[in-house]
């Protein structure tokens, strides 16, 4: 078992020296059947070349810091098992369809805009003074929007995606369901100030449902879902008579 | 974004497989307008287009049509969010409750268009 080992590609790209990204090879040891992507990388940059660079922070899931494209499959590193893989090479790559800022580090900026865009979090045109108490949720109303409320924002739908790959404008699945899981929320009354940002048609028009976004997500959210509920939802709300409630 | 990024994987394929069904359906109908223009000049002079290669073309197109309804009806279920005396409706119902829609539609039209030609 100790002299299993396992050889790691990762992207290496310094964008003061080259030109493009390129592969580089590391022989590493597999010492334990629990070790992960993550686990490779951190014993590549702790023992055999230091300037490797990559996001991670939590190792458990939850973060979603570590997110990069592990044999062209876009996975959070801290889940993905090299036992998965050995005894086949491991290509370690940065997320598709973003900017590489260095090695396998990508630049989220546009994702942290499309993502405030939406305004995630609970609006209130009048707020609830604390002494009136907890704003009460039945479990009918929490289920409305709890599968949505899982995201990460990992952005591995986001890799996943060519339509956000073909025309980078597209608001995207992460930031769609994310507003559909305020929109849902009955403490919520932010709706109309979300309608503009994902209704127009670089919004949830753009989608073609392929799909891929719910199939790669580590949480099992389904953003293809909250995209395609959110067209049916902004139509009718444009084209009904009684469609454009609070 | 290469231009074969469709091809990295069978979901991307399937899905512009089930994008492009769109076009020979398009191309059908444009047809099926022509032969109505022609039709309109009366029965006596009206030759329907029955060449084999239409035939095959036909056939072709009307396993596109099935395809692209089967696909777009089996994500009604994740589409639409219903609810009836206050419980959602589960989205198997709703699949199943399209297709009974699709299979009636078919017979009425079908119904209609025999009507006709007797």
């Amino acid at each position: 078992m100790a002299d299993k080992r396992i050889t790691i590609q990762a992207t290496r790209f310094d964008p003061e020296k080259d030109e493009k990204p390129h592969l580089q090879s590391y022989d590493i040891p597999f010492a334990d059947e629990s070790m992960v992507v993550l686990d490779a990388l951190n014993h590549i940059k702790s023992y055999v070349d230091g300037s490797l660079s990559y996001r991670w922070s939590c190792r458990m899931g939850i973060c979603g810091s570590c997110g990069m494209m592990v044999n062209g499959v876009p996975k959070l590193t801290c889940s993905a098992f090299l036992r998965d893989y050995w005894p086949h090479r491991i290509v370690v790559q940065p997320l598709n369809n973003f900017p590489i800022i260095r090695d396998l580090v990508i630049d989220m900026e546009d994702f942290m805009h499309k993502l405030k865009s939406v305004k995630p979090w609970i609006i209130r045109q009048q707020e609830i003074p604390l002494g009136a108490g907890a704003h009460r949720q039945l479990p009918a109303q929490i289920d409305e929007f709890r599968q949505f409320s899982e995201c990460i924002n990992c952005m591995l739908c986001y890799s996943a995606c060519p339509v956000y790959g073909l025309n980078d404008k597209f608001l995207g699945p992460a930031a769609i369901a994310l507003a559909r899981r305020y929109n849902l929320d009955s403490r919520d009354q932010g709706l109309k100030q979300r309608l503009p940002v994902i209704a127009e048609a670089e919004g949830v028009w753009e989608c073609s449902f392929v799909g891929e976004c719910s199939v790669v997500c580590p949480k099992g959210v389904d953003p293809a879902k909250a995209i395609q509920q959110s067209k049916l939802d902004t139509t009718l709300r444009f084209t009904l008579p009684y469609g454009n409630r609070d | 974004m290469p231009s074969t990024w469709w091809t990295r994987n069978r979901r991307y394929f399937m899905y512009v497989v089930r994008e492009l069904t769109a076009l020979p359906l398009a191309v059908w109908l444009l047809w099926l307008l022509i032969e109505i223009k022609r039709a309109g000049d009366g029965p006596a002079g009206y030759r329907p287009h029955g060449s084999t290669a239409f035939v095959v073309f036909s056939v072709v197109a009307l396993l596109f049509a099935l395809y692209h309804s089967v696909t777009f009806l089996s994500l009604a279920g994740v589409i639409i969010h219903l609810k009836v005396l206050d419980k959602p409706v589960p989205p198997r119902a709703i699949v199943l409750t399209m297709f009974g829609l699709w299979l009636l539609a078919s017979v009425v039209i079908g119904a209609v268009l025999i009507g006709f030609a007797r």
